[in-house]
């Protein structure tokens, strides 16, 4: 797995840069969860699964850890929003 | 939306491969019974692997690896014996476990023939099909699911598609698919066509769910204008790990079966029962199959049918499904928990568990039901007549002997 934020060299695991949706596997790549939220063992590859979905801005990210067994979505967030109190 | 690596580890089956190891602690169907009763032998291929099935004249059956460990010719072609197989080629003889009985070219004190063996796995007949198991022993038993005992009318449809597994199968925790590609999409067709389309098909999705059960993974749905009582919602039908889908409704009872013959290619049979109440099941001493029309001769996919529109849905994606550049949203949660169910199952083998839906206890094992919608889409008696005339029972010799079985049930039951 490439280090956080950079691409592994060999491009193969990824589509030609020219082909259509290739920005968005590389964010993949890149953004996916690597570690388990429960017991911080690492989630990519064999060690667990991330699918990532998308609901409304959000990129959510199913994952699953082999290690503990634990389900659950990770959503990274870029600005928190409250509530807005009733008028 | 998965990484290449993950991808590659959930749809590449063949000998040594993670999911290949966890494949082959289940039974598949490789041949109709009638075919080994026509001939007693005959090549199949099965996650990547090609191999000898056959029926010795006692009524059991026996499978090896196709190439004679002799000169690697194929077994396929060789002579059923009482103990076994024979090689056409310089008449090995090996039993159903793969040892070495006979080699006749060789010296009769010879211990060569201890030495040297096939491989060999078990085969079974089961419900009109011919079963194999390939994987390590001690095998487990071949489930006896509901559809495969039960009383009935028998009939096969089948057709070998172009492609992965796993995407059929991602097709069957996809409730959402029904109301657009066998609803909007068919509705499109007979417009322009000129035929109606079954309105039962085109219901909206209020909401879906999922549920994991010992044996895979059960799908919900409550249509527009039904109620969490409805047999959508209620009961559900499950996806059946890892390549079956039980489906039925109105007195039609099916498993849909997607043996993944290898990385790009998937032996899709739909393993049809025809029992409505109000109807005695005939005898049925053939059970006809046929082959399903998928592609007209210019090459474009017929999709004037259900399943001839989920098999253009599955064979579009290519011949596997490149993930890396899927766009999945929250109405895809139910293929997200297919993969992870896989994922841990790929786990529990390479700790040296047995993955679900491995049945060991014969006492478990006389008849399994599976939960499935009786009342499919509220269409009552009316969707079976639906199904069969839209779907891939067009296609059937016996068409005309259904309609009539179910036109007459549904008299008796009206008349009671």
């Amino acid at each position: 797995m490439p280090e956080a934020g950079v691409l592994p060299d060999d491009p193969h695991p990824l589509p030609p840069p020219t082909a259509t949706f290739a920005r968005d596997a590389e964010r993949h790549l890149l953004d996916a969860p690597r570690h388990c939220p429960q017991c911080g063992a690492p989630i990519a590859g064999p060690g667990g699964l991330v699918v990532e979905y998308w609901a409304a801005e959000d990129r959510v990210f199913y994952c699953w850890c082999r290690s503990c067994d634990w389900t659950g979505t990770v959503i990274q967030v870029d600005r928190h929003i409250g509530h807005e109190a009733s008028d | 939306m998965l990484t290449a690596e993950q991808n590659a580890e959930l749809t590449r089956v063949g000998p040594g491969t993670p999911m290949g190891e966890l494949l082959r602690r289940y039974w598949y169907p490789v041949a109709f019974t009638r075919q080994l009763e026509e001939f007693p032998v005959k090549r199949v291929r099965l996650l990547g692997e090609n191999w000898a099935v056959y029926r010795t004249p006692d009524g059991s059956y026996g499978v090896v690896e196709e190439h004679c460990p002799h000169r690697r010719a194929s077994l396929a072609y060789g002579v059923v014996e009482a103990e076994g197989l024979r090689c056409g080629y310089h008449g090995w003889l090996f039993g159903r476990d793969g040892t070495c009985l006979d080699q006749p070219a060789e010296l009769d004190k010879t211990t060569f023939k201890d030495r040297v063996r096939a491989r060999a796995g078990r085969a079974e007949e089961l419900g009109g099909m011919v079963w194999v198991y390939v994987g390590p022993e001690p095998a487990p038993l071949l489930p006896r699911y509901d559809v495969y005992v039960m009383d009935g009318v028998r009939d096969f449809g089948h057709a070998l598609l172009p492609c992965n597994w796993l995407q059929i199968m991602e097709n069957a925790v996809d409730p959402h698919h029904v109301e657009w590609l066998h609803g909007r999409y068919f509705e499109f067709l007979g417009n322009r066509m000129g035929f109606e389309a079954p309105k039962s098909f085109q219901r909206r999705h209020v909401k879906v769910a999922f549920d994991e059960f010992d044996h895979g993974i059960i799908k919900r749905r409550l249509l527009e204008g039904h109620s969490e009582d409805d047999d959508d919602w209620a009961i559900g039908h499950p996806m059946v790990f890892p390549y079956c889908m039980r489906v039925g409704g109105a007195g039609i009872e099916q498993m849909q079966i997607r043996v993944p013959v290898d990385d790009t290619t998937t032996w899709f049979v739909l393993y049809t029962v025809h029992a409505p109440d109000g109807a005695p099941a005939p005898d049925q001493d053939v059970i006809p199959d046929y082959e399903l029309p998928w592609r007209d001769e210019q090459g474009n996919h017929i999709v004037d049918y259900v399943e001839g529109q989920d098999i253009m849905a599955w064979v579009t994606q290519g011949p596997i499904t490149d993930r890396t550049v899927e766009h999945l949203g929250k109405s895809d949660v139910g293929i997200a928990m297919l993969r992870k169910q896989f994922k841990q199952q790929l786990a529990a083998v390479a700790a040296g568990r047995d993955p679900i839906a491995v049945v060991r206890d014969p006492a478990a094992n006389d008849r399994i039901d599976l939960p499935c919608e009786k009342n499919k889409f509220g269409a009552g008696a009316d969707f079976a007549l639906q199904w069969m005339n839209l779907g891939f029972t067009r296609y059937s010799p016996q068409l005309q002997d259904l309609l009539r079985l179910h036109t007459e049930a549904a008299e008796v039951r009206a008349s009671a």
